[in-house]
């Protein structure tokens, strides 16, 4: 999968954490995903889709980073996963991907995105569509980790208005 | 002032309830949903709305307030992940009075409420 087309979410992923935590994390090697489990143990997924352009993102968190980020964006002080914290993840997600959809519409690429779906537990299943390819982005946020999953497919003679968006994930590293 | 916050996400409800505790106002409501924030109208001054919400997304509601006569004045703020121009441009047709992009600072949240309070 061509970069240019994951580097809306991952620059959507620099943007939202740097806004509602007050940290930007760092990006560490890109790899492709061979099976279904996540890397950690809670994750918010959001499906889109439109005439030109599908997949989703998922955004997924050991528990440890799950926490620190609920605590950073409400001032809390809790160490296990709660409803709230449920809800952080959810509403990062879907952050991530409105800001994803927001550049890709900059390149005539509309979709809509769905509200997003909460998974936890222990190496639980992120079902992604089946037949397009899934890239593992992770990211650390001070000294804790976490992956943002991302599948995109194009319908035919769907592509990038521009050859690279304008984007500074486009530049980063990896 | 009383203010209704409406979004699906608790967590983003707290974060802006909380900016607006910080800016000295205290009468806040807060609804789930369109059709939810629909029964807690009463006496609302200012409603800051998500787009995207189950049950009765945000625009379906601006649409529903606006045909109520007693609140089709009531100034609406759009606080969404929705930041295409071709949305912007829908939500303010449609009667929203400014719009705010997810992810917003406190900062961006609170110029954008005085704005639209002309303050």
């Amino acid at each position: 999968m061509d970069v240019k087309y994951i580097s809306p979410f991952v620059e959507s992923v620099y943007h939202t954490m740097q806004t509602m935590l007050g940290e930007a994390p760092k990006r560490k090697e890109v790899v492709m995903k061979n099976d279904n489990h996540a890397h950690g143990d809670i994750s918010g997924i959001v499906g889109f889709a439109s005439d030109k352009i599908y997949g989703s993102v998922a955004l997924t968190f050991p528990t440890e980073t799950a926490v620190k980020c609920y605590n950073m964006m409400v001032g809390d002080n809790v160490d296990i996963i709660t409803d709230d914290v449920r809800d952080t993840v959810g509403e990062l997600t879907n952050i991530i991907a409105g800001g994803a959809k927001k550049i890709y519409a900059d390149q005539e690429l509309s979709f809509d995105i769905s509200i997003p779906t909460i998974v936890l537990g222990k190496n639980h299943v992120l079902s992604h569509k089946v037949g397009t390819p899934v890239v593992i982005v992770p990211f650390v946020i001070g000294e804790h980790p976490f992956v943002v999953e991302i599948s995109v497919k194009f319908e035919k003679n769907a592509a990038f208005k521009s050859k690279t968006p304008k984007t500074e994930a486009a530049s980063a590293q990896g | 002032m009383k203010i209704l916050v409406v979004d699906d996400s608790a967590i983003m409800r707290r974060i802006i309830s909380n900016n607006l505790k910080s800016a000295g106002h205290s009468d806040i409501v807060e609804a789930g949903n369109g059709a939810e924030a629909m029964e807690k109208l009463g006496g609302i001054e200012l409603i800051l709305t998500d787009w995207n919400m189950p049950v009765m997304d945000g625009l379906t509601f601006v649409k529903e307030v606006r045909k109520d006569t007693s609140y089709s004045k009531v100034p609406i703020i759009m606080v969404t992940t929705e930041g295409a121009k071709t949305e912007v441009m829908e939500a303010l047709k449609n009667g929203v009075n400014n719009y705010i992009v997810k992810p917003f600072t406190p900062e961006t949240l609170m110029e954008k409420l005085n704005a639209t309070l002309g303050k």
